[in-house]
């Protein structure tokens, strides 16, 4: 969708994901690193547990579809080369600290004077301006200020996040389509801008409209575990967790009478679970008694399952219940199977085979998804730089002089 | 002056569909000037105008907080689409559209003769792109679930929480909140490929499938070691302390995460700590990932004094990684998404005035809009109806039809 859109991604960790995305919609996303390849991107995990930078599995997970090439920004032949670079260019993608990249003389101010097509697209914590936009924040410092953390966890426990980042998932896609957005304008306007994206911002549509419910009637929400609004959402099967629920209005009703008609063929529905009054029911007039008592009724018929046995059911009885999938339950889940989602990367040089997810949506106008693996440190420096008229023989003494 | 220029001025956008997932979506083009038409009906109205509905609920279908929250800058035209009559008034506004945006599960489109192959035939430039938990094929396609399901069906719930407790997933059913974002960028890249080709094309998106994209670390962890992620509290592999901290007040906590040597002894002299910047067991990450409980617990003790905003003003001047777990009251005075002008108030006809929030991304060239609160059901009928060439009368007759319901 992307074709023939050049993406020069100087974006560390945070911004992996963007540049991904982008490069499997067709972007030629080029991907640089200072030499000697990104120390902190590619850290373990690592591949055969042999600590070895081309091995870190977070860099090959994240980096499909870019080609790699490596630069010193800090020396003066470094940022002439970047600016022949950008030159070429239709989009930066960067997620240095606000005005780091200007301290270097680098920034979109410099570069738009020149090139006025160019595409800009700064993603940080904060935003690029602001009296908090210095501070610095990985993911757990964005969930809790983002206002996600408040709400995730226990009540009798400290707020909690997600082990894998959650902020960069939020706001990888959102930069992806800041970019994709700022495209389609150029293609009518014929001029590039700047898209300025702050992580902790994209954070807040996690909670779906939670603060404007909350500038409407004042009651702060906190953490309710494995409940929802009141009422059970996580339960326990016989092997691990399940989501279910109570509410959700008449969109659920159908859903909870299969669950009832299932227990009564199994002799575990209670005569008044069997004779009640679906037609009246609405969750937000449960009383704290009708709650537990349904509760107990549910808990004690999914502890009697496997989680396989439920979703098997919940397929087939068209009931809103599905199991809390681990990895390897993911890879081997049928539907996702059956779509084709996954798929094998070679690794010869490091003797592997890896499987992907592949993308997750399908245009009737061809397949869109991962075009090649992650580049290795340096990959594609005589290709690139070869554009630039830098021969062999050049490449050598710049990488001798520590610019590549 | 005119409207200021904004990225989409003058697309059409039609939508179809309940809830978020579908809705979130077509909002980033509207706050960019795009007309976004949403087609609804009373006959089975989107769940979100329900949600928190009692009897005798005077505003009815028009009072759910989280429908107005949600869909501001739309136009709702209210269309019955069991009837033959109200079909037709769909394909004329399909006709109208540049992009056709939709979250049914996967039959609904096909059974009022609403396919892309039929909407290509009016319209052969269109963008049509659908987006349901798990797809428009396969074995489950036809699985009823909510954005709970989807999330754990991804892996977020068995990501998040406590090794030793109940599999809870990050709060608000993120497959809800994070497919969206995708549904966006490919109208958006498909609105510029029709730029360049002149040609639209039809998009299937699984909502479930964006969950997994999005852990792509954790499957490739899986195949490449065997690895199965799992959930653990606040702790990293890669830095310590990483965790959130009590602090002075009720429900008060800071996040303070610290990756390298130096972070930790700027973190020590900040607080001050000099216990702990001298304690052989903490000098190093090892160390310090080898003894994260009385770390976690040493620190706990320190922060427990301070208030949160002080104390992460001071950690942040001295380098460290801190910030406050914000709650939803904190987020509507931060000072940061102030100057963002993240949250703008506006007055709902029924609800009274509430914080309308933007989206996270700023574009230099073209500001954007929060205008109207999301509409009441078949607001704009007249409006709408009237700019695809219905006539007044006409329109009244579908009224009375039950055709505009």
């Amino acid at each position: 969708m992307l074709d023939g859109i050049r993406i020069l991604d100087l974006s560390e960790e945070p911004g992996f994901l963007t540049g991904k995305i982008l490069g499997d919609l067709g972007a030629d996303v080029v991907k640089l690193e200072p030499p000697g390849g990104d120390r902190f991107g590619r850290r373990g995990p690592y591949l055969g547990e042999i600590a070895d930078p081309e091995r870190s599995l977070r860099w090959l997970a994240l980096n499909t579809s870019k080609r790699g090439i490596t630069l010193a920004l800090g020396t003066p032949r470094g940022r002439e080369l970047f600016g022949r670079l950008a030159a070429r260019a239709d989009v930066v993608l960067e997620t240095a600290a606000p005005g780091a990249l200007e301290a270097l003389g680098l920034g979109w101010e410099v570069l738009r004077a020149e090139r006025p097509r160019l595409i800009w697209c700064s993603l940080t914590p904060f935003g690029r301006t602001g009296p908090w936009a210095g501070f610095r924040a990985h993911d757990l410092v964005l969930v809790a200020m983002g206002g996600n953390a408040a709400l995730t966890g226990d009540p009798d426990r400290a707020p909690v996040r997600c082990t894998l980042p959650t902020s960069y998932y939020a706001a990888g896609p959102d930069a992806a389509a800041g970019i994709a957005m700022a495209l389609y304008a150029r293609e009518r306007s014929g001029r590039g801008q700047l898209v300025d994206v702050s992580m902790q911002e994209c954070q807040l549509a996690t909670l779906v409209t939670a603060p404007g419910s909350y500038s409407l009637s004042p009651q702060l929400r906190s953490r309710t575990g494995a409940r929802l609004g009141g009422t059970r959402e996580i339960w326990r099967a016989k092997d691990g967790d399940v989501t279910f629920g109570l509410r959700g209005g008449a969109a659920r009703i159908p859903s909870l009478i299969a669950t009832v008609a299932w227990m009564a063929e199994e002799g575990m529905a209670p005569a008044w679970l069997r004779e009640l009054d679906w037609k009246a029911y609405n969750h937000n007039l449960l009383s704290a008694e009708e709650i537990a008592r349904l509760e107990s009724a549910f808990s004690a018929f999914f502890a009697t399952k496997t989680r396989r046995e439920l979703f098997e059911q919940a397929l087939a009885r068209r009931i809103m219940l599905a199991p809390c999938n681990d990895a390897r339950e993911i890879v081997e889940q049928p539907q996702l199977r059956s779509r084709g989602l996954f798929t094998t990367l070679e690794y010869p040089e490091l003797g592997a085979r890896i499987e992907h997810p592949d993308f997750f949506a399908k245009s009737s106008r061809g397949r869109i998804g991962i075009r090649r693996r992650a580049p290795r440190v340096g990959e594609h420096n005589a290709e690139i730089y070869g554009e630039l008229g830098i021969d062999a023989d050049a490449l050598r003494e710049l990488a001798s002089q520590g610019v590549i | 002056m005119g409207e200021p220029s904004r990225l989409f001025t003058g697309l059409k956008i039609l939508e179809l569909g309940a809830g978020a997932a579908g809705p979130v979506a077509t909002r980033y083009f509207a706050d960019q000037g795009a007309t976004v038409v949403r087609v609804e009906s009373a006959v089975r109205p989107d769940f979100l105008r329900l949600l928190h509905f009692r009897p005798g609920d005077p505003h009815g279908l028009n009072g759910g907080p989280m429908f107005v929250l949600m869909n501001p800058n739309k136009l709702s035209v209210s269309v019955n689409l069991s009837k033959p009559e109200g079909i037709e008034v769909a394909l004329r506004l399909v006709r109208w559209a540049d992009v056709v945006s939709e979250n049914f599960s996967p039959r609904a489109m096909a059974k009022w003769g609403l396919s892309y192959e039929r909407l290509r035939e009016i319209k052969p430039d269109l963008i049509m792109v659908s987006s349901c938990l798990f797809g428009q094929t396969g074995p489950q396609r036809m699985y009823p679930g909510f954005g709970g399901q989807g999330s754990a069906i991804a892996g977020f719930n068995h990501l998040a929480g406590w090794p030793d407790r109940e599999a809870i997933g990050p709060a608000g059913t993120i497959t809800d909140s994070l497919s969206p974002r995708y549904v966006a960028l490919l109208i958006a890249a498909a609105l510029f490929q029709r730029e360049r080709t002149g040609e639209g094309q039809f998009i299937d998106v699984s909502q479930i499938e964006t969950g997994v994209y999005s852990l792509s670390e954790a499957i490739v962890r899986a195949s490449a070691r065997g690895e199965v992620m799992t959930r653990r509290g606040n702790h990293a592999e890669d830095a310590a302390p990483h965790a959130i901290y009590p602090c002075a007040g009720p429900d008060r906590w800071i996040a303070i995460a610290v990756f390298s040597d130096e972070e930790w002894r700027a973190l020590c002299a900040a607080l001050p700590a000099p216990a702990l910047a001298s304690d052989p067991r903490f000098a190093s990450l090892a160390g310090r990932l080898a003894h994260e409980d009385a770390l976690d617990a040493a620190l706990a003790a320190l922060t427990r004094a301070h208030e949160p905003y002080a104390l992460m003003t001071r950690l942040q001047a001295a380098g460290v990684e801190a910030g406050v777990v914000q709650n939803c009251a904190d987020l509507l005075q931060d000072p940061q998404l102030a100057h963002r002008g993240h949250f703008v108030r506006l007055r709902h006809r029924h609800l009274g005035d509430m914080s309308f929030e933007h989206y996270g991304i700023r574009f230099s060239e073209s500001p954007r809009r929060l205008e109207t609160p999301g509409p009441d059901l078949g607001e704009h009928n007249l409006q709408v109806l009237g700019s695809v060439g219905y006539g007044e009368d006409e329109i009244r007759a579908l009224t009375q039809a039950g055709v505009l319901a």
